[in-house]
């Protein structure tokens, strides 16, 4: 397995960036999602890996050898297309060995090769068959087998989850993460789902507008935003505007928020799951607009001065208070201080 | 719907089944050079046309005329075909109206074109002077190779958009798939855009091969008198010998052995892709 760099990298289409002065490390074996919303530029950032862009400055690195001006047949990546890419006029089979074909392997060598790699993927019993016979779920299978059973040096994932249905995402999501850990395949996906990324990554990049906003753990993004624009993307956030007027922070509609402030701050964020509901004499006083069941959680929206804020809870049972609350009442909201993070931009 | 298809059906049946029905029938009648066609049930014209020598080489000239004309024209429409096909924005649709451009003026008025291209005093021949690489004018028109030429250009364009269309089919990502693979553009030409594309290549020469066979202006006019191919001689026997039966029974041969050639070709390449 291999380490892949970015370095300094940056893509301009006439005067438009698409990748701005982009640096990003994977480790040997490590699996880091390029997360971000539609044209932020992580899917010319892949291309760019793949070598089906040209980066207009800057250089990659496969296993600290640069390969920037090397074209894509002759870097030893694999890339899964998001909508799988399979030769449709091959079989099951000849779609995997077409790579080891291009090694020049030996037709024994590789028909046992792609065999097992159809078994690394259970698809071993459809080998014969062709990709129009096969479900999207399995016509994924065989573009991941028809990837690994190179041993490439860097796994390319293009948005691996996105044409297949909820339930078969989860089952999908937990077994391309086993046979990255398994094979130990140094791995670089592209994804807008946020649920997929923090899942299945050992590290995150958060890309907007070509640029890096941050990059670090799941824990990292979630726990520590950078920026509001982190705080907002990676899972939901109260993003309150305002600013610090004698030592504490004021919403703009005057309302003031418990807890010592940064002077500069702009932002003050909160997780929905992080604020408690409890009676108006506690907490910051609110006024109940709208409570939506979701099951397992109820999300309630509360309204400090005018602005709004979610409030995530477990469903309250039968004799809970909570569960007698009814859009008008007023209510009081109340969280640690330290599950506040105030932002400055 | 039933009661607007019928009577359109039975008219188009009407204009396309009737004159060769009767064309067919004619073609078994018999020739007399007094009275013209005589009614009469004989395969003498059938014999004829095929055990006669000089009917024998202009059907052998038109079959490698139409042959070398489809071939060369596949081969010249692939690259330009691709181009228009990955092309986006609004070049494309440009493009492809300048291709159909072509398509509005007539295959005579095209023929002639060549001819002004081609003759002793044309456009090559005057340049080539002008530049002083020749003293005495090359012979390109009344040429084989002229009619081959000629052809090519006037079919080019079907081919092009038959093609550009199946190609634009194919998606880009399998393409790059291949070369991520680690297919080099040609291997990934031979292995996966070429038999993807097969069918339009199909479709493209079948249709180009069936013009090239029926051809009239360009042998004619290109081609020289010493030249001949199916269709101007079909129409001698016509409009100069008045052997309708003959004329008839030369151009049902020209039919049979488009149709014999052009099944022949799909069905062998197509298994050579299926083997392979």
């Amino acid at each position: 397995m291999k380490s892949l760099e970015l370095v300094n990298i940056r893509k301009e289409y006439g005067d438009a960036v698409a990748v701005d002065d982009m640096n990003m490390t994977i480790r040997k074996g490590e699996l880091v999602s390029l997360l971000g919303p539609s044209g932020c530029g992580k899917t010319t950032t892949l291309r760019m890996v793949a070598g089906f862009v040209a980066p207009s400055a800057g250089s990659v690195l496969i296993d600290g050898r640069d390969v920037t001006h090397r074209p894509p047949y002759e870097r030893n990546t694999a890339l899964v297309f998001q909508s799988y890419a399979l030769f449709p006029h091959m079989s099951v089979a000849q779609n995997v060995a077409f790579g080891l074909e291009m090694r020049r392997m030996p037709r024994a060598e590789r028909e046992a090769k792609s065999l097992e790699a159809l078994r690394r993927v259970r698809l071993d019993h459809l080998a014969e068959r062709y990709p129009r016979q096969l479900s999207g779920g399995q016509q994924q299978r065989v573009a991941l087998a028809r990837g690994l059973v190179l041993n490439p040096d860097v796994f390319l994932l293009d948005e691996p989850l996105s044409n297949l249905d909820a339930k078969l995402r989860a089952e999908v999501r937990s077994e391309i993460r086993g046979l990255q850990q398994a094979l130990e395949l140094t791995t670089l996906m592209v994804t807008h789902d946020q649920e997929e990324a923090l899942t299945m990554s050992d590290g995150l990049v958060l890309m907007a507008g070509g640029r890096v906003r941050q990059s670090g753990s799941a824990q990292d993004l979630y726990e520590r935003p950078a920026d509001a624009f982190v705080a907002d993307f990676v899972g939901r956030s109260n993003v309150l505007e305002g600013r610090v007027e004698g030592g504490s922070f004021r919403m703009k509609d005057g309302t003031a928020l418990p807890g010592t402030a940064v002077p500069t701050a702009r932002y003050y964020t909160l997780r929905p799951e992080k604020i408690a509901l409890t009676s108006p004499d506690q907490g910051v006083p609110g006024t109940l607009r709208e409570v939506l069941y979701l099951g397992a959680q109820t999300e309630y929206t509360v309204l400090l001065g005018t602005t709004p804020v979610t409030v995530i809870r477990a469903t309250p049972g039968p004799d809970d208070t909570l569960a007698r609350l009814r859009p008008g009442d007023p209510v009081g909201l109340r969280w640690n201080s330290a599950d506040a993070r105030l932002l400055d931009s | 719907m039933a009661k607007l298809v019928l009577p359109a059906g039975l008219l188009v049946l009407a204009l396309l089944g009737v004159p060769m029905l009767l064309m067919l029938r004619y073609s078994f009648n018999s020739f007399d050079p007094l009275y013209l066609m005589k009614e009469a049930f004989t395969f003498g014209n059938y014999a004829r046309a095929v055990v006669d020598p000089y009917y024998q080489k202009i059907l052998l000239t038109t079959v490698a005329v139409a042959l070398a004309s489809t071939l060369l024209t596949t081969l010249l429409a692939y690259g330009p075909a691709y181009w228009l096909a990955r092309m986006e924005g609004r070049w494309k649709s440009k493009l492809t109206i300048l291709t159909m451009f072509p398509l509005l003026v007539g295959g005579v008025v095209r023929s002639a074109g060549y001819m002004a291209l081609l003759s002793s005093d044309g456009l090559i021949n005057a340049t080539l002077r002008g530049l002083g690489l020749i003293t005495v004018p090359l012979q390109l028109l009344y040429t084989p190779g002229a009619v081959v030429f000629a052809t090519v250009g006037i079919v080019l364009p079907y081919m092009i958009l038959t093609l550009a269309s199946v190609i634009e089919s194919i998606p880009r990502q399998v393409e790059d798939a291949a070369a991520n693979l680690g297919a080099r553009p040609g291997t990934a030409f031979i292995r996966v855009l070429m038999p993807l594309s097969l069918p339009g290549v199909l479709a493209g020469s079948t249709l180009v091969f069936i013009l090239c066979m029926n051809a009239y202006a360009t042998p004619l006019l290109l081609g020289g008198p010493q030249f001949q191919m199916m269709a101007p001689a079909v129409y001698d026997q016509f409009a100069r010998a008045s052997n309708w039966p003959f004329g008839a029974a030369l151009a049902f041969l020209l039919l049979v052995v488009t149709v014999a050639l052009t099944t022949l070709g799909s069905s062998v390449i197509a298994r050579r892709y299926k083997a392979g």
